[in-house]
């Protein structure tokens, strides 16, 4: 259907620049894959499989030797890597796990920033127009009414709200999101879950690594499942969230996969204690 | 931040700094002091006085939004220590020439120090920690090998270096005093145009990378920046010690840490404190002469302290 998917990596490897005794050198092996536009795929996998070297070097932000890294990244076809940087902020946003500063900055200072990429010449303009995306932003991601508050009193939550806004105001129709869920309480894991849905229904793409397999399933249309640093299966999530699967990548724990009742999503149970 | 409270801010900033220069020209030995005494003597070490404490006060700035690092200030990389090496070598071997009123020797070694720190970060993969870890080790080496020569050498000699190495302000001349300020208000200007891409980088280099900034190239303009900023005010006042340490946070204190108005702001504060410093170093021991590091230590470590401890008041609350 599509000619060129809005996002694709091919052969992503990374190598250790140190490697000590039973540490596995690669920690991406020729993972591959594609995205459509308007999908948004979970990145799910046990620790250390590699979920968020891959987010990261897909948008570029690892400072890397040559020697370390190969694969290519192709944004709607062309090579994402030749982009010039404010070129790659305005295609590809990647947000980080945890939003942090070391010197104070207001919320609003901050989502403010994101309109870095969008600016030419060396001056922030506080133009309307500006302002106006910030608003927007902050709005939609249920953060505006913390927007004088400094960075560092924020929850854990709030500044991943925060986080949010800023990608969303840098103008990319890419999200790389890592743990964006993951210290938010059940209201906005709900909201932000439902905002994601909505962006993917406005031509955003999203690629969400996350730890929490029951909350992916939930807003992810699919799902990419990695293993010390290979691609496993891409695929619906129900087809990739399968007992058969599930037992495979996470052998020391009892799991039953099942569904919601509700949604029908696929669902991962502890099935004893030992 | 309101732009009615930042109009404020550079108001009274203006103002006090108008009232130290003013009460730094007057003070002192007033009334065998003619016309000539003040054009000569007094003015420029006012103006080198300023403008020196600009200088340091918006490099510490902008090397600590470049590392993300509240306790970084302009000697954190070295490249004092190579003005330092550069002003001792240059005493002891009898090469006191001097450029515009800058130390020739002091502001090569500088520059050497920076060229090393600069080649370094352009090899591929070296992040801003690996660069700061350099730095201070740079920084040691210079300090060792001044502390090595001077042990090493006829003490008589070098006991201008050691009165330098505090900070000395008391060899400004006019002309000399003149270009440094143009050379200083023009880095400023480089640096402070330099203002987005610090922005970002006070979210870390990572994020500062998503937002868009090219973070090997900005890193590698800021450090030019900051080096010749550094070697400029140290070669042409000593080591004045830490104003560019404390100005920085105090400035971020009163216009938060945008750093399009903080610069600047931070650049009055600097030349503030640094004049006020000078003008008590030069009066409160009479006929003696305290060196100028030792009272901006003075009135910047409680400060520092003070700003310290009440932020960690609101963080808890």
């Amino acid at each position: 259907m599509t000619p060129n998917p809005i996002l694709g990596a091919y052969g992503m490897s990374y190598r250790r620049s140190q490697c000590n005794e039973g540490m596995r050198e690669l920690i991406l092996n020729d993972v591959s894959f594609e995205m459509n536009r308007g999908e948004c795929v979970a990145l799910i996998g046990p620790n250390g499989s590699g979920k968020s070297t891959l987010l990261k070097l897909i948008a570029g932000v690892l400072p890397i030797h040559k020697k370390q890294s190969s694969g290519q990244v192709r944004y709607l076809g062309s090579n994402f890597y030749q982009f010039p940087p404010y070129k790659k902020a305005q295609s590809i946003v990647y947000v980080a796990a945890d939003l942090w500063a070391e010197f104070p900055l207001s919320a609003y200072e901050v989502v403010f920033l994101g309109r870095t990429c969008q600016e030419i010449g060396w001056y922030h303009r506080h133009s309307s127009e500006n302002e106006r995306k910030v608003r927007e932003a902050m709005d939609r991601c249920f953060c505006w009414h913390l927007r004088d508050r400094n960075l560092e009193s924020l929850s854990g939550g709030e500044r991943q709200l925060v986080a949010l806004a800023r990608a969303l105001v840098q103008g990319a129709k890419v999200l790389l999101l890592d743990e964006i869920l993951s210290k938010m309480d059940l209201n906005h894991q709900a909201m932000i879950g439902q905002l994601l849905k909505e962006l993917t229904s406005q031509g955003w793409s999203i690629l969400l690594v996350s730890h929490d397999i029951n909350l992916a399933s939930e807003w992810a249309d699919s799902a990419i499942l990695l293993k010390e640093g290979k691609k496993i299966l891409q695929g619906p999530v129900e087809k990739v969230i399968t007992q058969e699967l599930m037992e495979r990548v996470y052998p020391h724990s009892q799991l039953r996969v099942g569904s919601n009742p509700a949604t029908g999503a696929p669902k991962v149970f502890f099935s004893g204690r030992s | 931040m309101v732009r009615s409270r930042v109009v404020r801010a550079y108001i009274l900033g203006f103002s006090v700094w108008g009232a130290v220069l003013i009460l730094a020209i007057k003070i002192g030995a007033v009334s065998d002091a003619g016309f000539d005494l003040i054009a000569q003597v007094r003015l420029p070490r006012v103006i080198l006085a300023s403008v020196v404490g600009m200088g340091l006060s918006v490099s510490g700035a902008a090397l600590q939004a470049l590392f993300a690092n509240p306790l970084c200030e302009p000697y954190t990389l070295g490249i004092s220590s190579g003005s330092a090496l550069g002003a001792v070598l240059g005493l002891s071997f009898g090469l006191e020439w001097a450029i515009a009123g800058l130390t020739g020797t002091s502001f090569l070694g500088a520059i050497f120090f920076a060229g090393i720190l600069l080649f370094l970060s352009r090899r591929p993969g070296s992040t801003n920690v690996t660069l700061l870890l350099v730095g201070v080790m740079l920084g040691f080496l210079g300090n060792s090998l001044v502390a090595l020569w001077i042990a090493l050498a006829d003490s008589n000699g070098l006991q201008g270096a050691l009165v330098w190495l505090f900070g000395d302000l008391s060899r400004a001349r006019l002309t000399g005093s003149l270009y440094v300020a143009i050379l200083v208000m023009v880095l400023i200007f480089f640096i402070w145009i330099q203002s987005r891409d610090l922005d970002a980088l006070l979210m870390g280099e990572e994020d500062a990378c998503a937002l868009g900034v090219d973070v090997p190239r900005a890193r590698r303009r800021i450090i030019l920046l900051t080096s010749l900023l550094i070697g400029t005010c140290v070669s042409a006042a000593g080591m004045v010690g830490f104003v560019g340490l404390v100005v920085p946070h105090f400035a971020r204190k009163c216009m938060g840490s945008l750093h399009q108005i903080l610069l600047p702001f931070c650049a009055i504060c600097g030349g503030i404190l640094l004049t006020f410093s000078d003008s008590i170093a030069r009066v409160i021991a009479r006929p003696y002469e305290l060196p100028v590091g030792v009272v901006t230590a003075f009135i910047g470590a409680p400060v520092f302290i003070g700003i310290m401890l009440k932020r960690n008041q609101v963080h808890d609350s």
